[in-house]
């Protein structure tokens, strides 16, 4: 419920975010697998709230006041890290962030090491990028304070689903998804957010569908048959026009070289042709169609610039939502990790 | 930190001495004698280590009426196992893996070659034996000789002198014999001296970065897959060369170690049929266990199968107890489906899979508390597969006898195959499984109805980590005796 996310209204003028209670039970945000959809609701709520802190509708808020947020980014990252960081700061909280160049294990350090450290340094939340899938999981096992996951391999990035249904959510007819046809486009197999997202946007009702080359979609029949967590069906396809017929929204998701060295792939070029997000192939879609994509784009690869562009395209407004649903997910896990000043 | 029960230490407590002659009285235990094809309640003496008399008893004689009790066995024999002497002697040495195959019921352990230096020359194979003579303890240690020189995969390794030195076979396990033509020659050349050659098959081509079976734990978990056909091709090529082979190397002979797929087990059986000289291995971790632990599901292989044969659905079942990514679980080929795993089981039932092997596969923590796909492959399972076993016989899927069949007589073939020399040579190291009256004891009593809780302070291996953690299993190890020595003995509750 929105009602608990009050501000307590402090005297010295800032504002301060509620205990959001029993309602947040996760000290880690790992995945979004684990997420009810009440808890969902309540990032999302939460998010909203925060909204109006980025948009100076309200005081920063002192939630994390004190508490150390550390970033720490073992694969190249620009937006994600960024947006956390700003997130943090807009709460309050003491920001460090630390890049690691190369696997844990080249540095000679090993990842437990290198979390044991930054913890003797301060750190209560730790914000964590690894190529390895399941690397935060290792992490949390260990550390004291909360984690969060800014994408760990091709398993998981929690923050970017939350940020992507957040943003349909304020698009969407009537504020929900239940029915509406959503298709995320593109190398499904290498993608955390597709990952992610087909756990939320499941969970929303949403008509998921996911479309690629057959080598990028390996594995995905098998679970689409089965359901996200056992029951939710979704539909895979390499069919891009049945894919895009009547779609609410496409979210076209970054090739990446490596796939043709892999021998994924022929080229770009024929990636471009076959499945790429042009205009042309949008005109089946339907009127509105909300165009999505996680960034980095290629443009001219997997979106056609005027697509990107477009007045539909949500790209930008995406990175704006990563904001306050950061904050959010920061405000909520260290609550439930006993961090930061809360309501008192 | 470790609480590291040594087993001289428990001896010391009961009064006991690590390689002791044994002196055992034991009236209306229930004796597995798979070599006489025999079971039931028996009397049992050793005196000054030697077996004095077997006095089969009727049920009612004051004998065990069943097999739930207190059971006698021969001693078992790993075909398969990593001490990691020398080169990685903080993941295990000779001394703590014999201790923990003395533990697990073991009397036997054939290592493998793939030590750093790995075993490809004699020098090697008499430092072995010296280290295991020297920890004191009277489980044999048997090793592998590597195939090709330096397990590079490149021109053979010495086989004549490794065979002179003693070695019981060859294999580059760790790695398949990659190259198709170098195989086929190790094959005829080991066959020629009696031996057989142990493939771990694999095709590398087909593995590379792979870190969980392809499946829908994979998928969902966003780990790249470790297909069946890695296994299934490997094995086609090995068994297909054979066939070459055996025409004009008649001795030759192909083991085949760790299957894990129903599809790889399925060309065993054929070639088989056949008449091919193959033979193969299953492991109890292949067969108990399945994929999905990876995604935090507990339950053993056979919970997860359907009524239809099909695998269950591990989060349509709420069965995601523990945390994923416990990279214990993380081995070489992947634990797989529970398809999979029935096909192991089905194998090892129909006669399909010779021998179970744990693959015993210790590593030091710096290698395995790391991410999930940067860990070294390996679960040290010597002293847990009489437990897993058990658990398959528990839930009526498998006969006790059978189970210790497949760790006893089995493996014993596998060894000496049709080489009346060979196994001239396994009789001389004592290796025989048999309950013969007058030899030197060499066996097993474990409390089939007690369980323990597998955790550090249980268990003797030095490996870190262990899938099992936390979790009880069936099959309280209470004595080894190999040699007649005394090389396990329970403390006293």
């Amino acid at each position: 419920m929105s009602g608990t996310l009050a501000d307590a209204a402090p005297a010295d003028g800032s504002a301060a975010v509620e205990a959001p209670g029993p309602a947040w039970p996760h000290r880690h945000l790992l995945d979004t697998d684990g997420l009810t959809w009440p808890q969902i609701e309540l990032v999302l709520d939460t998010a909203r709230h925060m909204s109006e802190i980025v948009s100076g509708g309200r005081p920063r808020s002192t939630a994390l006041r004190g508490v150390g947020v550390t970033n720490l980014f073992y694969e190249a990252s620009t937006r994600t890290r960024v947006s956390f960081e700003v997130a943090a700061k807009y709460l309050s909280a003491d920001v460090v962030s630390v890049a690691v160049s190369g696997s844990s294990i080249e540095k000679g350090e090993s990842l437990l090491d290198t979390m044991r450290t930054l913890e003797a340094l301060g750190a209560k939340v730790l914000v964590m990028r690894h190529a390895t899938s399941g690397a935060p999981y290792l992490v949390a096992r260990e550390f004291r304070g909360a984690v969060v996951n800014a994408g760990d391999g091709r398993h998981a990035h929690p923050t970017q689903a939350l940020l992507d249904l957040y943003t349909l959510l304020r698009h969407a007819p009537g504020g929900s998804l239940r029915g509406r046809k959503v298709v995320i486009l593109g190398d499904v197999l290498h993608s955390r957010v597709a990952r992610s997202n087909l756990w939320t946007l499941t969970a929303a009702g949403a008509d998921v569908w996911v479309c690629g080359p057959a080598t990028l979609l390996r594995g995905f029949e098998a679970w689409a048959a089965a359901g996200v967590g056992g029951e939710r069906r979704f539909t895979v396809t390499s069919d891009i026009d049945a894919a895009l017929r009547d779609a609410d929204a496409v979210m076209a998701l970054r090739i990446q070289k490596e796939r043709m060295a892999a021998g994924l792939l022929p080229s770009l070029h024929e990636y471009a042709a076959r499945f790429g997000l042009t205009g042309e192939r949008l005109a089946t879609a339907t009127k509105g169609c909300l165009v999505m994509h996680p960034g980095p784009m290629n443009e001219g690869v997997e979106i056609a610039a005027d697509v990107a562009a477009r007045p539909r395209s949500l790209v930008i407004e995406q990175v704006t939502s990563g904001v306050p649903i950061r904050m959010a997910v920061l405000s909520l896990v260290a609550s439930a990790a006993g961090l930061g000043g809360g309501a008192s | 930190m470790r609480a590291m029960a040594t087993p001289r230490g428990i001896a010391a407590d009961s009064g006991a001495e690590i390689g002791r002659s044994v002196d055992l009285d034991l009236s209306g235990a229930w004796l597995v004698d798979p070599a006489a094809g025999r079971e039931g309640p028996a009397d049992l003496i050793v005196r000054e280590g030697r077996l004095e008399s077997v006095t089969w008893l009727e049920a009612g004689d004051g004998g065990a009426a069943d097999d739930a009790g207190v059971i006698v066995a021969p001693g078992f024999i790993d075909l398969h196992a990593h001490l990691r002497e020398p080169g990685n002697e903080a993941a295990e040495t000779i001394a703590s893996g014999l201790a923990a195959a003395a533990h697990g019921g073991f009397t036997t352990v054939c290592a493998m070659p793939n030590t750093t230096p790995p075993i490809d020359h004699a020098a090697m194979v008499v430092a072995a034996r010296a280290a295991a003579a020297a920890t004191g303890s009277p489980v044999r240690l048997l090793t592998f000789g590597a195939v090709t020189a330096g397990r590079a995969g490149e021109q053979l390794a010495p086989l004549g002198e490794l065979a002179e030195a003693g070695v019981i076979g060859f294999s580059d396990d760790g790695s398949p014999v990659q190259h198709p033509e170098l195989f086929r020659n190790a094959l005829a050349y080991s066959g020629m001296l009696g031996l057989p050659l142990v493939d771990h098959p694999e095709d590398l081509a087909l593995t590379i970065g792979a870190e969980a079976n392809d499946g829908l734990t994979a998928t969902v978990l966003g780990l790249k897959g470790w297909p069946a056909a890695a296994e299934t091709n490997a094995v086609a090529r090995d068994i297909t060369l054979l066939a070459e082979v055996v025409r004009d190397a008649p001795g030759a002979r192909l083991h085949l170690t760790h299957l894990s797929t129903a599809g790889s087990l399925d060309a065993v059986r054929r070639a088989k049929a056949a008449g091919l000289p193959v033979t193969c291995d299953i492991t109890p971790h292949h067969l108990a266990l399945t994929d999905e632990w990876l995604a935090g599901s507990r339950r053993l292989a056979w919970a997860a199968l359907a009524d239809d044969g099909t695998p269950r659905d591990p989060w349509r079942d709420r069965a995601l107890v523990a945390a994923p990514y416990d990279s214990a679980l993380l081995v070489n080929p992947p634990l797989r489906s529970a398809v999979d795993a029935r096909a192991c089981l089905d194998a090892l039932i129909d006669g399909t899979a010779d021998a179970i092997a744990t693959d015993h596969a210790p590593h030091a923590e710096v290698d395995k508390d790391v991410e999930f796909g940067l860990a070294k492959p390996g679960i040290a399972g010597i002293e847990t597969a009489l437990g897993l076993l058990l658990e398959a016989v528990d839930a009526g899927l498998l006969p006790l006898a059978r189970a210790i069949e497949a760790l006893t007589t089995g493996p014993a073939r596998v060894l000496a195959g049709g080489s009346a020399d060979a196994a001239r040579r396994l009789g001389r190291a004592g290796a025989a499984p048999g309950l013969t009256i007058g030899a030197p004891a060499d066996l097993v009593v474990f409390d089939r109805g007690a369980r323990w809780t597998v955790e550090p302070a249980n268990l003797l291996t030095k490996g870190y980590g262990h899938p099992l953690a936390g979790r009880s299993l069936p099959g309280v190890v209470l004595l080894t005796v190999a040699g007649g020595r005394l090389a396990w003995e329970a403390p006293a509750a």
